[in-house]
């Protein structure tokens, strides 16, 4: 009987894995706005990884133009008070902004589906106290909770990474609470069970590599959103002042007075560039979630 | 098919062909080629296992196809007039729900939850008809007693009534603007047989005091032939057989029908093995060439695989399409 | 909390030894961790959250429930309030030509608006209209120094302030209702009475809200609630871009001045508003829904 429903099972799950993977690409390949996002993101890492070779300048060659003077041929961005060309600093820049989104990601991925599939699979009282503690964060305006993290914990890039996983996992935590709620129900998981399965088997085949989908598009949004917090601590100041992200390059513009004195070739490219970040990887799980959760019946 | 050359027919349904697009211009054959015809106070059953196009005949008679549903030719009347391709917005204020209404599959769900039932019957009476709303919730109490639910429960939500009294809360809806021909689709089917044979009676009786025109879309043949006095059965988009429900029943001249009434348990007669057809229905991307029937009949011939077989006069008022006949 | 509140005053080199030890004691800092707690919840109670540091003395309740509520609570109740109209109507519309360009258009324009960091529009919209176009005031609630004639003037100006940071709030908060109100539309649209009201021959427009917006909205509804949070803690951020005097720019005064009995004002103000809203929201819920009132 336990042979059975172990092939029934692993079917849709261990085997079919590759074949489904194979299948979503395929699927997604058709879906112009998610290959879009694919097509920028990966813009972006290429940027990231090459920094040093594509730059003209690195982030501590001071003085090489005057200060904040507008864009030129020789400084497409212009140059910030410290006289360093703003385009360096930008792809520079994009090495934090983009590491520290897909840490935070990370951590608020990790966190978040332990917590979620722990809350809806069991009902004892560590998944009730967890289901207390998740709810209780979800209220919480999170920039809040982050900024003072964030300033009690120094102004660190590590500090950053945590304060935006710690205060991020809470809401998907309950996205996966919630699937793994509705999976738990399937026929096919009271098969399994019905044949002996342990809790760990159940767990780990049927409803884990079903809520795999979910937790990846929501991942690919984290990063969307983490790299959104990370501009707005540093903007505030609480970043890490040795690095150069582009909420880092905001701050200094801010406090540089570059809104008084006009200086929109330092206010706007990074904010561009953060704005086409967050929007590819939206459009990818854009698309991700159109392929993984077809809207049935167009009417 | 002229059988009575007296009054003009109620609705006439001539050659239709609906197709579903799916993508990569591709046809779902839902609908192909099917005339039909109702008369004043005749009630024809439509039958056929799911995917036979009965829902879809429906669909396209209320005009509610989805945008991938599109019409390639035939011609819909209704007492002589194209109201296939009539302006949608006239349909929709002087035909549908006014002469043609219907029930639809799923009544258990095909009511707002958010809405009061008798708002929602409302609704439709004062859209259609220049009546007070005090005057349509009168209305609304009348059709209830009609229907045999209790009047003062025209301001209770849907998820406070049952399966069976919310099939008679769409009932009464369905008859609220007094529309000369009702289509029920699956009226039955998510209900316990108790139930059943009280909608059915219900059914019966509105027939009789209303002079009702009905199309009964089932796959339940036991159904029809307690309320239809004719039946057209259908198979893969196509009509197979068509005549008065007695005679198809007790001579059925098409596989596909002979098949249908094997497999229908009945209490009366001699106990009997239930037969089962083969195989399953086909695919209508592309169906089978020739007579679609032919994969699974028992009967099927050289000829079968190649031609469509025409709907041939079996005898009195009996059309069937078989190459055996 | 970390960060001793006293070596800040210590920094002050004014102060001598024994005064230092007479603000401990009055402070009742010298007493043990969990009496401390005790006390405080005993203040709570009669309604006093405390002394500010920062503010030298000023009880806390007054900084957090004066002006600068009221501030933030026109800012972002007007900004949220706008976004989620916005949000609605745009979402219905869209999920009901889902496919068409206007749909396509919409989503675009959303998500974009959505990437956008708030402090970074805000900037921009300082820069370009403030700046350039000299339309706007760049910062503050009020114009500094002016003297006003009438209530009206005063209006006039504090809503000459308002037009900016109200603007940036609500094109970055709108794209989540958007979003969030063109999916429940679309699960709606599946729903089996959508085809009777289409059958019935009812007007589109009719359906499209009568029918479909009425059952879709009710997730949005759940995440206003949510969102309660945001509206008392301010969108710290954009405060500060604007200098907006209102609760998140006292916030992060607060931070930065390791002002603890604000901070902890702040935080159990916006708690008590989260279980305010939330039953707020259920209630709505319940009116909302026949099937879940008893």
């Amino acid at each position: 009987m336990k042979k059975k429903a172990e092939r029934l099972v692993t079917f849709k799950g261990k085997t079919g894995f590759a074949v489904r993977v194979k299948r979503t690409w395929s699927e997604f390949r058709r879906n112009k706005i998610g290959v879009l996002g694919l097509f920028i993101s990966l813009f972006f890492v290429v940027i990231a990884v090459f920094a040093p070779i594509i730059a003209p300048y690195s982030p501590s060659d001071i003085y090489v133009g005057a200060p904040l003077s507008p864009p030129s041929k020789e400084f497409p961005f212009g140059t910030d008070e410290l006289g360093r060309c703003i385009l360096s600093l930008i792809i520079y820049g994009s090495r934090i902004s983009m590491s520290v989104g897909v840490i935070a990601a990370l951590i608020n991925i990790s966190i978040g589906t332990i917590v979620g599939l722990i809350c809806g699979y069991y009902r004892n009282i560590l998944s009730d106290a967890l289901m207390r503690v998740t709810d209780a964060f979800i209220m919480m305006p999170s920039l809040a909770l982050m900024v003072v993290l964030a300033a009690i914990l120094g102004p660190n890039i590590y500090t950053i990474i945590l304060a935006i996983g710690i205060t991020t996992w809470p809401t998907t935590a309950r996205t996966v609470m919630s699937q793994v709620l509705s999976l738990k129900e399937r026929q096919y998981v009271e098969a399994v069970r019905a044949a002996g399965g342990s809790d760990f088997y159940i767990i780990f085949h049927c409803i884990l590599l079903n809520v795999l989908p979910i937790v990846f598009t929501n991942m690919i949004l984290s990063i969307a959103t983490a790299v959104l917090y990370e501009a707005g601590l540093s903007f505030l100041g609480l970043g890490d002042p040795t690095r150069i992200s582009w909420g880092i390059i905001l701050y200094y513009a801010n406090t540089s007075g570059a809104i008084i004195s006009g200086a929109w070739w330092y206010v706007i490219p990074p904010g561009i560039c953060i704005i086409l970040l967050v929007v590819a990887f939206t459009f990818v799980s854009h698309g991700l979630d159109e392929v993984l959760n077809p809207r049935l019946r167009r009417r | 098919m002229k059988w009575r050359q007296i009054k003009v027919p109620l609705l006439e349904v001539n050659a239709l062909k609906m197709y579903y697009e799916v993508k990569g211009k591709r046809w779902v054959k839902a609908v192909d080629n099917v005339s039909i015809r109702i008369d004043r106070g005749e009630s024809l059953g439509l039958a056929g296992e799911s995917g036979s196009g009965k829902t879809s005949l429906s669909l396209s008679i209320m005009r509610l196809l989805p945008s991938n549903g599109k019409i390639l030719g035939g011609e819909i009347k209704f007492e002589n007039e194209d109201i296939l391709n009539m302006n949608y917005k006239l349909f929709k204020k002087k035909i549908a729900w006014k002469k043609i209404s219907l029930v639809p599959q799923a009544a258990m769900s095909a009511l707002n939850p958010v809405m009061k039932v008798g708002d929602q019957i409302v609704e439709a009476i004062i859209f259609h008809e220049n009546v007070s709303k005090k005057e349509a919730l009168e209305r609304v109490k009348t059709l209830f007693k009609l229907v045999g639910l209790d009047p003062s429960r025209i301001n209770d939500y849907p998820h406070e009534f049952s399966g069976g009294m919310r099939q008679r809360v769409m009932i009464a809806m369905a008859l609220a603007c007094n529309p000369k021909l009702v289509i029920a689709d699956e009226p039955t089917s998510a209900l316990d047989v108790i139930v059943q044979a009280q909608i059915l009676s219900l059914i019966k009786d509105l027939q009789k005091n209303l002079n009702l025109s009905m199309i009964l879309v089932t796959h339940d043949l036991s159904i029809l032939s307690e309320i239809c006095n004719s039946i057209a059965v259908m198979y893969a988009g196509k009509i197979v057989e068509y005549g008065p429900t007695l005679e198809v029943y007790e001579d059925p001249q098409h596989p596909y029908t002979k098949g249908l009434l094997a497999a229908t348990p009945s209490i009366k007669g001699t106990r009997r093995r239930l037969k089962s057809i083969p195989g399953t229905p086909p695919d209508l991307l592309n169906p089978p060439p020739g007579c679609r029937f032919h994969p699974r009949c028992p009967y099927a011939k050289d000829i079968c695989k190649k031609e469509e077989p025409p709907l041939v006069k079996v005898g009195g008022r009996r059309v069937v399409a078989c190459h055996e006949v | 909390m970390p960060g001793d509140p006293t070596a800040i005053l210590i920094g002050n080199p004014n102060i001598t030894q024994k005064t230092r030890e007479r603000i401990i004691h009055e402070f009742g800092l010298d007493k043990p961790l969990w009496m401390q707690y005790i006390l405080y919840i005993r203040e709570l109670i009669k309604g006093d959250l405390g002394v500010s540091f920062y503010f030298t003395g000023e009880p806390v309740i007054k900084i957090i429930l004066g002006k600068r509520m009221i501030n933030t609570l026109v800012l972002m109740g007007s900004a949220t309030a706008l976004s989620v109209v916005i949000g609605f109507i745009t979402g219905v519309i869209s999920a009901w030509r889902r496919g068409t360009k206007l749909d396509l258009t919409g989503l675009i324009i959303s998500i974009v608006f959505f990437s956008t960091p708030s402090f970074w529009l805000g900037l921009v919209i300082l820069l370009v209209a403030g700046y350039y176009l000299h339309l706007i005031p760049l910062g503050g609630t009020v114009t500094r120094g002016l003297v006003h004639v009438n209530v009206f003037h005063y209006i006039a100006d504090y809503l000459h302030h308002l037009i900016a940071p109200m603007i940036t709030l609500t094109l970055v908060l709108y794209g989540g209702y958007y979003l969030m109100m063109r999916n429940s539309m679309l699960e709606t649209l599946t729903q089996e009475y959508i085809v009777t009201a289409k059958a019935k021959g009812l007007p589109e427009r009719r359906i499209m809200f009568k029918h479909a917006a009425r059952n879709a909205i009710l997730p949005l509804v759940s995440m206003v609630a949510i969102n309660a949070a945001l509206i008392v803690g301010g969108a710290i951020v954009t405060e500060t871009v604007f200098s907006w005097h209102g609760i998140g720019s006292l916030m992060f005064l607060a931070v930065a001045s390791k002002d603890y009995p604000v901070l902890q004002g702040i935080f159990l103000i916006i708690s008590i508003t989260v279980l305010l809203a939330n039953f707020i929201a259920d209630i709505l819920y319940a009116y909302l829904d026949p099937r879940v009132r008893y």
